[in-house]
């Protein structure tokens, strides 16, 4: 029974570098948050401060009503998973699992029912007796989940323990962690930057950035409402396409121009963005997700479309992505960089994707159709748009352009 | 020292067999050449020990004249040693070999043990440790470490003579004052030498023993000091055999011969301005030799790679 709780949490290194700022927010107990965001962006300097690994520089950590800030790890009664492991190597798979139970020096049969109900859980049985190097990848981190469950603390801490794992073991873990979350129903906090990770698992997700949560909310909130343009770019794979336009009103209502392109923004959306109409005339950022885009020759509903020449087709057999260009400026502020790659290295990479075409006249779209499109690379294509689904944001502050502005 | 593979790596990376046979000079340059190498290396290291073994069997004393296969094998110079009381006729001193040997022993087991303890504290301090002097106590060990220890001789002899007076267990003439100097000439090197391999050992599985609840004395025994048993084998080794040669600071401290180290009893038998006595000289360093030889057999198994294979994804 805990419930987790960041209080305006700061971290500082030295005098200036600044881990993570005015942290707050509470998970529920039994709940599974997962902390999401590219590297460098806290959330595991913010798991570390739970787990007391690191110091809190401002602010309070309560665990369970306690603040633990001068708690150590022990005190806590917390258990960790970390990112490689870390298991005893000169310890066996039995004593790795029962360490923690005999520092606390539980009775030998209690430690033993226990290792026995771990292993269970995790399929580890006839692995008792051996030693860390003669597991594999997979079977090593079932030992450090089954070190954390069998103390039966009062909350989990994960590390990103999935990402030494293969691809496809990755996704049946994935499961399983869940799973075992769900049947001993503790608190658990996990770390990933792995946003697909952070969407399937996390009964809420937290995305940060910069040392910041940018938003918390559950995974379909998040998706479909993002606050700003970072948590937009950065949730979702293929990712959110966003490109500039121009809010301009027409008749009674509501239109964005892309180029020289235009999409009428139905009246509801607009309705319930009143904000929108005080960018007329102003250019602004228009968000489409690659489902809301369509093959017009296979789209069933019909609606306002764009043409564009299609670049490339990933045929993925249950669905084609094709990216398609479009002649309206791309949005390539650090928001956008930064959510669209998580290797902090690799946003040069992608800056210069996102703003290909060079000139900055011309931007590609990725679009999710259905497998009886028949899109070929390098031919026209007139695209469907599901203008019900726009997503808009301030080019200047990032923020979107909120319902919840009613 | 042989640095053995413990995992079954070893066989899977031994070079698969050459397909061709060479023959003639291709063999000779391709192969051959680096058995003559081998051989040179292993004679240039067994020639001492070959004249010490022959020196001890030889029943001619002096050296210039004798030569590697002794005309007369006896072992005269071995009953020398044991011998406490002259006998009429005899040459040889009455020696105290024995205990010399016993005296030895003790000092250097517990120097190679103490070393090891002390060193290992330290560098588990200064590797997993963030206080304040951290860097400047790394630095200070090593730069001490740049000075000859001949140069601390006389300060040693008048700190031990003083301490003496006020501890009589460390003052002059005993084993565990000898011991102390010993502990604090080595804790330089030893130091670095450990805090670079805990250094190599993850900081992640401190961090996951806190967790569950360690302390930082059950991360050192439990966890640390397991994975660390190369370089403890290999510290342990050094210590024991360096002090078992030491001569210099012996002879300073321990000033009776009942008290006196091997190097020192040894060394008075070639010392004798009428008579150099290379026979029983070199039976006892012989004998001598076998504790070191036994001790390093003992250790090798030690001496491995891979402790800390699967203690994280690699």
């Amino acid at each position: 029974m805990a419930e987790v709780i960041f209080d305006k949490v700061e971290k500082v290194y030295g005098n200036d570098v600044r881990a993570v700022h005015d942290l707050s927010l509470e998970i529920g107990d039994g709940e599974f948050v997962v902390l999401v965001g590219p590297s460098g962006c806290g959330k595991t300097t913010a798991l570390r401060m739970v787990a007391g690994l690191e110091e809190i520089s401002d602010g309070t950590v309560s665990i369970g009503g306690r603040v633990v800030n001068e708690l150590t790890p022990k005190e806590r009664d917390i258990a960790m998973v970390f990112q490689n492991y870390a298991l005893y190597p000169h310890l066996s798979v039995s004593d790795n699992i029962g360490f923690g139970l005999r520092l606390r020096k539980m009775p030998k049969e209690e430690v033993a029912s226990r290792i026995e109900w771990a292993a269970k859980l995790l399929g580890l049985t006839p692995y008792l007796d051996r030693r860390p190097k003669e597991l594999s990848g997979g079977q090593r981190q079932r030992v450090a989940m089954g070190r954390a469950i069998v103390r039966h603390p009062q909350v989990f801490l994960m590390d990103e323990p999935l990402s030494n794992l293969d691809a496809k073991l990755r996704v049946q873990m994935r499961a399983e962690i869940a799973r075992i979350q769900h049947e001993v129903g503790v608190t658990t906090i996990y770390v990933t930057h792995d946003q697909v990770e952070a969407m399937t698992m996390g009964d809420r997700v937290a995305v940060m950035r910069k040392g910041e949560l940018q938003q918390m909310d559950e995974p379909q909130k998040l998706y479909d409402s993002p606050k700003n343009l970072f948590v937009a770019s950065f949730i979702g794979s293929p990712a959110m396409n966003i490109v500039e336009a121009t809010v301009e009103r027409r008749g009674g209502g509501i239109v964005v121009r892309l180029g020289d392109q235009e999409l009428p923004v139905p009246e509801d959306v607009a309705r319930r963005r009143p904000a929108l109409s005080g960018y007329s005339g102003r250019t602004l950022a228009l968000g489409i997700r690659p489902e809301n885009l369509e093959d017009a020759s296979v789209a069933r509903n019909g609606g306002a479309r764009l043409h564009g020449r299609v670049l490339l087709t990933e045929a993925l057999g249950s669905e084609i992505l094709a990216h398609v260009q479009i002649d309206a400026a791309p949005v390539v502020t650090d928001d956008v960089v930064e959510g669209a790659v998580v290797d902090e290295t690799e946003q040069v990479v992608a800056a210069d994707l996102l703003g290909e075409s060079g000139d900055g006249r011309r931007t590609t779209f990725v679009g999710r159709f259905d497998a009886a499109s028949r899109v070929k690379p390098d031919t026209d294509i007139e695209l469907v748009v599901d203008t019900a689904k726009l997503q808009f944001f301030d080019l200047d502050t990032g923020h979107a352009i909120h319902e919840s502005a009613v | 020292m042989s640095v053995v593979e413990r995992t079954e790596d070893a066989a899977i990376s031994r070079p698969k067999a050459v397909a061709r046979r060479l023959r003639g000079p291709k063999w000779f340059l391709e192969m051959g050449w680096r058995h003559v190498v081998a051989i040179c290396a292993c004679l240039f290291a067994l020639f001492p020990i070959a004249y010490v073994v022959s020196a001890a069997f030889n029943a001619d004393q002096s050296l210039g004249g004798s030569s590697l296969i002794p005309r007369h094998v006896t072992l005269e110079n071995f009953r020398a040693i044991f011998r406490t009381s002259q006998p009429a006729g005899s040459e040889f001193l009455p020696a105290h070999y024995v205990r010399w040997f016993l005296n030895s022993m003790l000092i250097a087991g517990a120097t190679a043990v103490a070393t090891v303890i002390l060193g290992a504290l330290a560098a588990y301090a200064f590797s997993r440790f963030r206080f304040k002097g951290r860097r400047f106590g790394m630095l200070a060990l090593l730069l001490i470490q740049m000075f000859p220890q001949l140069l601390a001789v006389v300060a040693i002899y008048l700190i031990v003579l003083r301490v003496g007076d006020v501890f009589p267990v460390i003052g002059l003439n005993k084993p565990t004052a000898l011991i102390v100097v010993y502990l604090g000439g080595a804790m330089g090197v030893n130091t670095w030498l450990m805090k670079g391999f805990f250094d190599t050992i993850p900081s992640e599985l401190d961090e996951s023993a806190r967790v569950d609840g360690a302390t930082p004395a059950q991360i050192f025994w439990g966890i640390i000091l397991p994975l660390a048993t190369p370089v403890l084998a290999v510290i342990a080794l050094i210590s024991f055999i360096t002090t078992l040669n030491e001569y210099v600071i012996a002879s300073v401290i321990l000033q009776t011969t009942q008290k006196q180290t091997l190097p020192l009893g040894l060394y008075q038998y070639i010392d004798q301005q009428f008579g150099k006595h290379w026979g029983p000289f070199a039976a006892g360093v012989l004998l001598a030799a076998i504790p070191a030889a036994l001790l390093f057999t003992f250790l090798q198994r030690y001496i491995v790679q891979g402790l800390t294979a699967g203690a994280v994804k690699g």
